[in-house]
């Protein structure tokens, strides 16, 4: 059978001749040198240009992960309303097979974004303001270490909100709702998180969106939930858990599911 | 024809729910064979057709192609196969060459060269490089076509493929899947509600109702059987046709329809009647044998119902 790298060339195909790709990578690429610049010319020209670079970074991410979503959803979903699922699934490949090409041709979209907000904030801030002697962490990582890891653990929690999209897109083959549902994911996560952090109860870390925002790891956090600490380690066993059930639902949906639209 | 089938159907059947959809369908499609699939709307062929490339599941039965289970052996057996199912739906972001190069990757034996020669094919280098939100109805089937018959396959399933194109565009469709049939001899299945078309265009046709095949029979094998027993309605047009009718007083069941000698004779009666009539002094202008077009069989065989 033939490689399955040509699966993955065809999958970035159909992300990257989209006009609306490069838009998202435009958005990318012009948002940190005009916020920076903005803060620059508004009188903030003593501020190290790395606390703009984490506090741009964080909005990128965002930006990034909605934008992931919206290509995890396509993905599938698009097929299915395009008709295209047709003569795509008639091919000498098993149905995880392509599957599997879709969802890893959204990582790399995910780690290219990534890398390249990595870039654009690093220089544009580097440019306007220049590495002041600022300290990002508090336990005596260097700044570039506390960077890395932020985009690290930043990019586990977008690898676990595609995944997220990626099951309801082949669940629903509804593109609309699966960004919805994954987005509101995003943001319920953040609002769940805080009303649980106050619950005292063991089970709550358990619940998966306490484990979405690994940040507080960096500096040797105890976790999300104040009266029952927690490690990295713990976390990310609970998101592989739910990273293996979501993928678990989408290729059982996928591989059974009769193509009759 | 001898050769082994390049599909076979056994006892194919769909439950949905608790509807039986398909209902042990079983038949088999020879190399250079062109079979119709024929039924009112709503019969079951497009379900069939999905279940035959292997977008809807099989409840019982298996199907067969090139001996490989669509169940059990998926790549193996479909890459025998070429479709366009229903519409041929594009990525219409992507350029018709992108789309050909698209499919083409799925399947090894797909050269740079073979693309070039299906898009020369198909009538479509002028337009290739272009989008294909900017092509035409008739531009996109080409396209299907193309994509579908890339790679060589031995069976080409075609679901309801004249829809939508103008009358050069269905002749010219006919004639290239006659030929591919009678050169590579590639096994072709179509379906369709157009009768007229089927009749033109294959050598055996399934009839489909409510998910049963209720008949098969050959079109074209019909004339070549030759030493036909059967009766049929013979037309005679000659000048005189109530004289006719009395030379061949006693003679079958001879009646004027339309100013038309009409009577039911087989082959060597035809010649009988021919010959005394002209030795009678009658001029015969014209005999023709009214065969019953696919049309007239159809719905003799499914009745007027209604779906089901």
């Amino acid at each position: 059978m033939a490689n399955f790298i040509n699966l993955i060339l065809n999958e970035n195909m159909k992300i990257y001749r989209r006009i609306r790709t490069w838009i998202m990578f435009g958005f990318i690429l012009l948002l940190p040198p005009l916020v920076s610049l903005a803060i620059y010319l508004a009188g903030g020209d003593g501020i190290s240009g790395w606390s703009i670079m984490m506090t741009e970074s964080y909005i990128l991410y965002s930006l990034i992960t909605i934008f992931a979503v919206v290509v995890a959803a396509d993905s599938v979903a698009g097929e299915f309303t395009w008709g295209t699922i047709k003569l795509l699934l008639i091919r000498p490949w098993s149905r995880s097979t392509i599957l599997l090409s879709k969802y890893l041709a959204t990582l790399l979209f995910a780690l290219f974004f990534t890398a390249a907000a990595f870039v654009v904030t690093f220089l544009s801030n580097w440019l306007i303001f220049g590495l002041g002697d600022t300290t990002l962490s508090t336990s005596g990582l260097s700044n570039w270490e506390y960077i890395i890891r932020f985009y690290l653990f930043q990019f586990i929690t977008l690898i676990m909100i595609v995944t997220f999209g990626f099951t309801m897109s082949s669940a629903f083959r509804s593109g609309g709702l699966a960004i919805g549902l994954s987005i509101s994911f995003l943001f319920a996560g953040n609002l769940i998180t805080g009303l649980f952090a106050l619950a005292n109860k063991g089970w709550v870390k358990y619940v998966l969106f306490m484990h979405l925002d690994l940040t507080n790891y960096i500096d040797g956090g105890s976790g999300p939930i104040p009266n029952h600490p927690t490690t990295l380690g713990f976390s990310l066993a609970i998101l592989a858990v739910y990273f293996v059930f979501f993928n678990a639902v989408s290729w059982t949906v996928f591989k059974k599911r009769d193509v009759a639209a | 024809m001898s050769q082994a089938p390049v599909v076979r159907l056994q006892n194919v059947t769909k439950v949905i729910g608790k509807r039986t959809i398909i209902d042990r369908v079983s038949f088999e499609v020879r190399p250079g064979e062109v079979f119709g699939f024929l039924g009112p709307n709503g019969s079951g062929k497009t379900t069939t057709i999905r279940m035959i490339v292997g977008l809807m599941g099989l409840t019982a039965g298996d199907i067969h192609i090139a001996d490989h289970s669509i169940k059990t052996e998926y790549p193996r057996a479909i890459v025998h196969v070429g479709a366009i199912v229903e519409n041929p739906e594009m990525y219409k972001f992507l350029t018709g060459y992108q789309n050909l190069l698209h499919y083409a990757r799925m399947i090894p034996s797909v050269t740079e060269e073979r693309i070039q020669e299906v898009i020369e094919l198909v009538g479509l280098q002028g337009r290739i490089h272009d989008k294909v939100k900017k092509y035409s109805l008739g531009m996109r089937q080409r396209l299907g076509v193309a994509q579908a018959i890339m790679h060589r396959p031995k069976l080409l399933v075609l679901d309801e493929p004249t829809n939508g194109l103008d009358p050069a565009g269905i002749r010219e469709l006919r004639d290239y899947l006659r030929k591919l049939a009678q050169d590579e001899g590639t096994a072709v299945l179509v379906s369709s509600h157009l009768l007229s078309e089927m009749e033109l265009m294959c050598d055996r046709v399934a009839i489909l109702q409510k998910g049963q095949i209720i008949d098969i029979r050959s079109i074209r094998g019909q004339a070549a059987e030759g030493e036909n027993v059967a009766l049929e309605e013979v037309q005679f047009d000659v000048d005189h046709p109530d004289a006719a009718l009395g030379i061949l007083e006693g003679q079958g069941d001879g009646r004027i329809e339309g100013g038309i000698l009409t009577l039911s004779s087989d082959r060597k009666g035809i010649a009988v009647v021919n010959r005394r009539l002209v030795e009678a002094g009658i001029n015969v202008y014209g005999i023709r044998v009214k065969t019953k077009s696919l049309e007239d069989q159809f719905l003799e065989v499914t009745g007027s119902e209604t779906i089901g």
